[in-house]
């Protein structure tokens, strides 16, 4: 009696692992089309933005849509994670078709092999492509990726907060200084370890603004007299209490658009964004009033996974995303963006956003945020600098002892 | 008379307090995402919710998938539970009332697992979860998170199943049970209470894992709710309405089952902390 009441506890328990292991294969994907339609993923962090994000997903649906036997949709990863996740994905040989990089990523996708060779896939001489950011898509003479999109940093300010723009470093101040009361901050920039990748792109015009550089192309120079005095300003502006401490970028940005932050640097991206957010926002636009005229732009490459089974369909993506309509489609969901190619602006979209040249008038002293000569490198350095660079906001040591350290375990990494 | 009221007004408002720190961050995000922007960063932050607003919840739901993630999150957390749960029962009672060759090792070998974080795992796991075709599934990751929860939840049932009287086991032996019918019918209703425990510890664990779900998960529809709303992060800019929105949406079904088995957990709990 005993044995029948275990063996019929341990049908039960069978049939019930039975049906948890029915209903979980049930739960698998799909894999993939069987009626001829090769399908590929597009993994761009830009999906996730509230205001380009569901626009550029409308731009893949009329690909789709002239397109017969190939799909591309859009493969959702979120910032935060998004390179390491998506480099993780195709160092084991899987991840999605095409990815929008930002471009440390891609210099170390690259470096790893992971980014299929386009010189057979895309014949670049066609196209009347942008000289001065398309040179960082070619390495050792093989093309590894197109711009999706090329962004140069100025100075957005609150028109109504502040009607005459700072021309100086020392205006800046004063004017961020002036601004700050109550629940209003004169300006904004990310400082928190949390946002290294962020971090680094605000840095990065201290340091070139002020007369810097990462490298001289050889050797490392993080620990540069010029690169101290730059980063030196961005945190005299950080011990002022001009800026929300703590508050993360999509904060701050929010912050921005109602009109409770003055100033903020970022990129020509931003202003689609800042209109989703606020479309009755007064904001403007100036070059970053810095010493040097030099600053960070956002290059961001569309590659092909080298491990993509469907290499030939993500070309034809490529070719028709570098069509002129489309790439005119494509810098209007951008904003203030450049694309791939030249194109002309139209007189409306002039009209909607005047300060459109002097985004233009930045392209020829506009730099990836890389580390010249150290590209591939270029995420390690990245997080040895902003380490220091914070424990020195933060009192932990004081900025040439931590430029000393980064310099020092940065060489160490290079070597 | 006047201690006594002094008394039961002191209770009263130490469990308000304690009602106020526990369900206060929830109220917050229902609060935020019932915010209109200008509020958000208004000087005095808005204490109630605008219902005016309440699309954000409609919104998040209809445009944002968060029905899909939410039911994902839940196959996966149910799943995990179920696999973790039911795998660490007979582990547990196997260390605990067996002895055989590298017992020690075995148990410090659980331990040491529990010490590794989860992104050193995260590229070995990936070449082997593709060999195994088990990237881009609900039940690779309900896989995944049992292989990190199993550990734990056998050494707390080992500990529950050493408490109990091993003569307990014996008499049923001498009624002519074997193990499997000792163990289904002698030791799981006894130690009911701390598989409740675990089962919320194996939930959790699954509802909340976002490593293994962000990398191993390529089909937004197979994305879990903690990966869902890491999307709305965005390069330059995240609606927080809808981020709180879908939050306060995630964090109430872990609710409801944290009040569903919280009565067993603190039992759960203290079983065995007295021996008669």
């Amino acid at each position: 009696m005993g044995n029948q009441r275990a063996y019929l506890g341990l049908a039960r328990a069978t049939c019930a692992l039975g049906l948890v292991a029915t209903l979980l294969t049930g739960c698998g994907s799909d894999g993939g089309s069987g009626d001829g339609v090769t399908k590929l993923t597009f993994a761009a962090s830009t999906f996730g933005d509230p205001g380009r994000g569901p626009l550029l997903t409308k731009w893949l649906d009329e690909f789709n849509q002239s397109q017969d036997k190939v799909q591309v949709s859009a493969a959702a990863v979120p910032y935060p994670t998004f390179g390491q996740t998506v480099l993780t994905q195709m160092g084991s040989g899987k991840g999605p078709d095409l990815v929008r990089f930002d471009m440390p990523e891609f210099e170390a996708a690259s470096d790893a092999g992971l980014v299929a060779p386009l010189d057979k896939l895309v014949d670049a001489s066609k196209y009347d492509l942008l000289k001065q950011p398309d040179q960082f898509m070619v390495h050792d003479g093989v093309r590894h990726g197109i711009i999706f999109e090329a962004s140069n940093y100025a100075m957005f300010y609150n028109a109504d907060l502040i009607p005459t723009p700072p021309t100086t470093y020392e205006q800046f101040a004063s004017t961020a200084k002036s601004l700050t009361k109550g629940d209003v901050f004169g300006l904004a920039f990310r400082q928190t370890e949390a946002e290294e990748a962020g971090v680094w792109q605000d840095i990065f015009n201290y340091v070139y603004g002020f007369g810097g550089a990462w490298s001289d192309g050889k050797n490392l120079t993080i620990n540069s007299p010029e690169n101290l005095k730059g980063l030196q300003a961005f945190k005299d502006l950080y011990d002022a209490n001009v800026i929300p401490r703590g508050a993360d970028a999509a904060t701050f940005r929010r912050m921005f658009a109602e009109g409770k932050v003055g100033m903020e640097l970022n990129n020509g991206g931003y202003v689609t964004a800042t209109r989703g957010q606020n479309a009755k926002l007064n904001f403007n636009v100036a070059p970053i009033p810095f010493p040097v005229r030099k600053q960070g732009a956002i290059l961001a490459p569309i590659v092909v996974n080298e491990a993509s089974e469907g290499k030939d369909e993500a070309g034809t993506f490529i070719k028709w995303a570098l069509e002129p309509q489309n790439q005119v489609k494509l810098q209007e969901i951008l904003g203030a963006s450049s694309v791939a190619t030249t194109t002309q602006r139209s007189p409306e979209t002039l009209k909607a956003t005047p300060f459109l040249p002097v985004f233009d008038g930045l392209t020829e002293t506009s730099l990836p945020q890389i580390v010249l000569g150290f590209e591939a490198k270029t995420p390690d350095i990245r997080k040895v600098v902003v380490q220091n660079v914070v424990a020195a906001l933060q009192g932990k040591t004081d900025l040439k002892s931590a430029l000393d350290r980064a310099q020092q375990q940065a060489t160490e990494l290079v070597r | 008379m006047r201690r006594f009221r002094f008394g039961v007004t002191a209770r009263i408002v130490a469990v308000l307090v304690v009602l106020g720190v526990a369900v206060f961050p929830l109220y917050w995000m229902f609060v935020t995402a019932l915010s209109s922007n200008s509020d958000l960063f208004a000087d005095k932050p808005r204490l109630t919710p605008d219902l005016g607003q309440f699309g954000v919840f409609v919104d998040a739901l209809a445009e944002g998938k968060a029905g899909g993630w939410l039911l994902n999150s839940l196959i996966i957390a149910v799943g995990t539970m179920v696999l973790s749960v039911g795998l660490g029962i007979p582990l547990g009672y196997a260390l605990s009332r067996f002895s055989f060759w590298g017992k020690a090792l075995v148990t410090v070998v659980l331990l040491f697992t529990q010490m590794l974080p989860e992104a050193l795992m995260v590229v070995p796991l990936f070449a082997l979860f593709r060999r195994f075709e088990l990237l881009d599934s609900l039940t690779g990751l309900i896989l995944v998170n049992s292989a990190f929860v199993l550990p734990i939840v056998a050494l707390i049932l080992k500990g529950a199943i050493d408490g109990i009287p091993k003569e307990l086991e014996e008499a049923a032996r001498a009624d002519g049970a074997r193990p499997f019918t000792t163990l289904t019918r002698i030791n799981v209703p006894l130690i009911a209470p701390s598989i409740a425990a675990t089962a919320v510890i194996a939930f959790f664990h699954a509802w909340n894992e976002y490593v293994f779900a962000v990398t191993f998960i390529f089909n937004p529809d197979l994305q879990p709710a903690s990966v869902g709303i890491a999307n709305f992060i965005g390069e330059l800019g995240t609606p927080i309405q809808t981020v709180m929105a879908v939050a306060f949406l995630f964090t109430l079904p872990a609710v409801a089952f944290y009040l569903l088995v919280q009565k067993y957990v603190v039992s759960g709990m203290t079983a065995g902390a007295v021996k008669g």
